[in-house]
């Protein structure tokens, strides 16, 4: 394990001062909030205007019955999240640099172009859901997305990464008026309870439909953004090593609240399910509910689709800058003014502006931009994951207190296998749409 | 009457936050170069190249072909 050379004079600096507090609760609590934060966006965040769809969906199309594949996605998302936390943490480099760094240049550019691509495709369908969501409510989409772009540049800077987190943590808790949403649409607890637990078959048995909506589950509750931001956020918080376990905390919060939220979701469209609605988005979905649901169900689905496009557009463009900045070797971090990391900035507004462009350009094949980013997304997850794999399997770069342990190797060798597979039947799926029937 | 002297002191706590706290050494792969990895490994990482050099160009041709691009080259 080789000791970066830079850091060593400042630890001759003085103790750093803090917040002076009497019992050791007090401090376990105090450290925790200090370090929470990266977990719980990275999870929140990736509940964006495509997973609401998606959620929605499958509540719509097949009620309560894939409540426990959310279930079983939590451990997975923590596990894999969690291997980025601890590689952050133990580097202080966000993934691109590592990968960069440990598996040369065309591994490094290739997963650098493969996430900016990715990233921008899915900022379109944010900026679509925004335009929709928005124009159910009367506001044109030439004012709604041009002023949703400038607040979510506004957001990022300000010169400091805490202000940027303090109000994403706002948006996520927001999130949590889905619970209210499900509680309004009156589900049958006991039945969601059991379908919690107990896989059950919809009606109609495994369809093609069926098929590639669990893909689309899995792919939305996992992504590929999600390596590179929680890293580089871990990084950009400067994370010490005896924060790992309040990380850990903050990453397994993050991953029950993310599948409990997805889970109101579904519930939600459930309420659709149950009344014979058929819907192709969730704004359509709100509107053919206010006569039995009322005002506050639909509005508050209409607004809460807003607000998991922004919270998704604000993450998946800092995933891009930060990788960009990071393979690049520019200064990349929120903790810098405008003018002292231009190439960062310029790269998050980029993002941000051209999907807005996009978005307002009419006849745009929108469906089709969905599709391809479930496909692309679905198709580069696992080889992602491998390189995670094998970086926390670097014995020269983590020594051996922060390697996975032989258990870990199994189960994240498990999921990328999952994965793999799932991503195969994506591929064919959408490449050979004759293949299921 | 004798005084009896306390030895007792309060504990405290300093909680500093990361950002505020003195940089830590960090692992760093200065002077490392690539990873050290076995040839079944680097076997499997070409084949995953492969694949998904393959899997890019396919999904490339099947959205120009969604997105009718392609119907002047079809014959």
């Amino acid at each position: 394990m080789r000791i970066e050379k830079a850091e060593l004079e400042v630890t001759t600096r003085p103790p750093a001062s803090g917040l002076v507090v009497r019992h050791s609760w007090q401090k376990h609590l105090l450290t925790f909030l200090m370090v929470f934060g990266p977990g719980l966006i990275v999870m929140e965040a990736d509940n964006d205007a495509g997973a609401v769809s998606t959620y929605m969906q499958a509540g719509g199309q097949y009620g309560i019955h894939l409540l426990w594949l959310l279930v079983l996605l939590l451990p997975i998302c923590y596990f894999v999240q969690e291997m980025v936390a601890r590689l952050g943490i133990a580097t202080g480099k966000g993934h691109a640099a590592m990968i960069y760094e440990r598996f040369g240049k065309w591994w490094g550019h290739f997963s650098l172009i493969d996430l900016l691509v990715v990233n921008f495709l899915t900022l379109i369908t944010e900026f679509a859901a925004i335009s929709l969501a928005l124009g159910a409510l009367g506001i044109s989409p030439y004012i709604s997305v041009p002023v949703s772009a400038l607040g979510l540049t506004l957001m990022v800077v300000t010169g400091s990464y805490l202000r940027w987190e303090r109000i994403v943590i706002v948006l996520c808790l927001i999130d949590l008026t889905w619970f209210a949403l499900s509680y309004v649409v009156h589900p049958d607890w006991a039945s969601v309870a059991h379908n919690a637990i107990i896989p059950t078959m919809p009606l109609g048995g495994v369809t093609s439909g069926l098929v590639f909506l669990v893909i689309a589950v899995v792919g939305t509750t996992i992504a590929p953004w999600q390596l590179f931001f929680q890293q580089s956020c871990v990084a950009e918080k400067r994370l010490r090593f005896s924060d790992l376990k309040w990380a850990r905390l903050d990453t397994l919060i993050g991953a029950t609240f993310t599948v409990c939220v997805a889970g109101a979701m579904m519930l939600v469209g459930n309420y659709g399910y149950q009344h014979g609605i058929v819907f192709e988005d969730p704004a359509q979905f709100a509107d053919a509910i206010l006569p039995t649901a009322g005002h506050f169900a639909r509005n508050g689905i209409l607004l809460l689709m807003v607000n998991a496009a922004v919270l998704g557009t604000t993450a998946i463009s800092l995933a891009s800058a930060w990788a960009y900045g990071e393979v690049k070797g520019w200064e990349h971090s929120l903790h810098k003014k405008l003018w002292e990391a231009p190439g960062f900035y310029a790269t998050y507004i980029a993002c941000v502006g051209a999907a807005a462009a996009i978005v307002l350009i009419p006849h745009v094949p929108l469906q089709l931009v969905i599709i391809s980013v479930q496909v692309f997304a679905g198709l580069i997850l696992p080889s992602a994951i491998i390189f995670l794999q094998l970086l926390l399997n670097d014995h020269a770069l983590l020594g051996d207190r922060w390697v996975n342990r032989p258990w870990n190797n199994w189960v994240n060798w498990t999921i990328i296998i999952v994965l793999f597979a799932l991503s195969l039947l994506l591929a064919a799926q959408v490449m050979l749409p004759n293949l299921f029937k | 009457m004798t005084t009896m002297q306390s030895s007792y002191k309060p504990q405290s706590y300093n909680v500093v936050h990361p950002l505020k706290d003195v940089p830590e050494q960090k692992c760093s792969s200065e002077g490392l170069g690539q990873i050290a990895i076995t040839p079944s490994v680097r076997l499997s990482l070409r084949i995953l190249r492969g694949y998904l050099m393959l899997m890019t160009v396919m999904l490339l041709y099947h959205v120009l072909d969604l997105a009718g691009a392609l119907k002047h080259f079809k014959l």
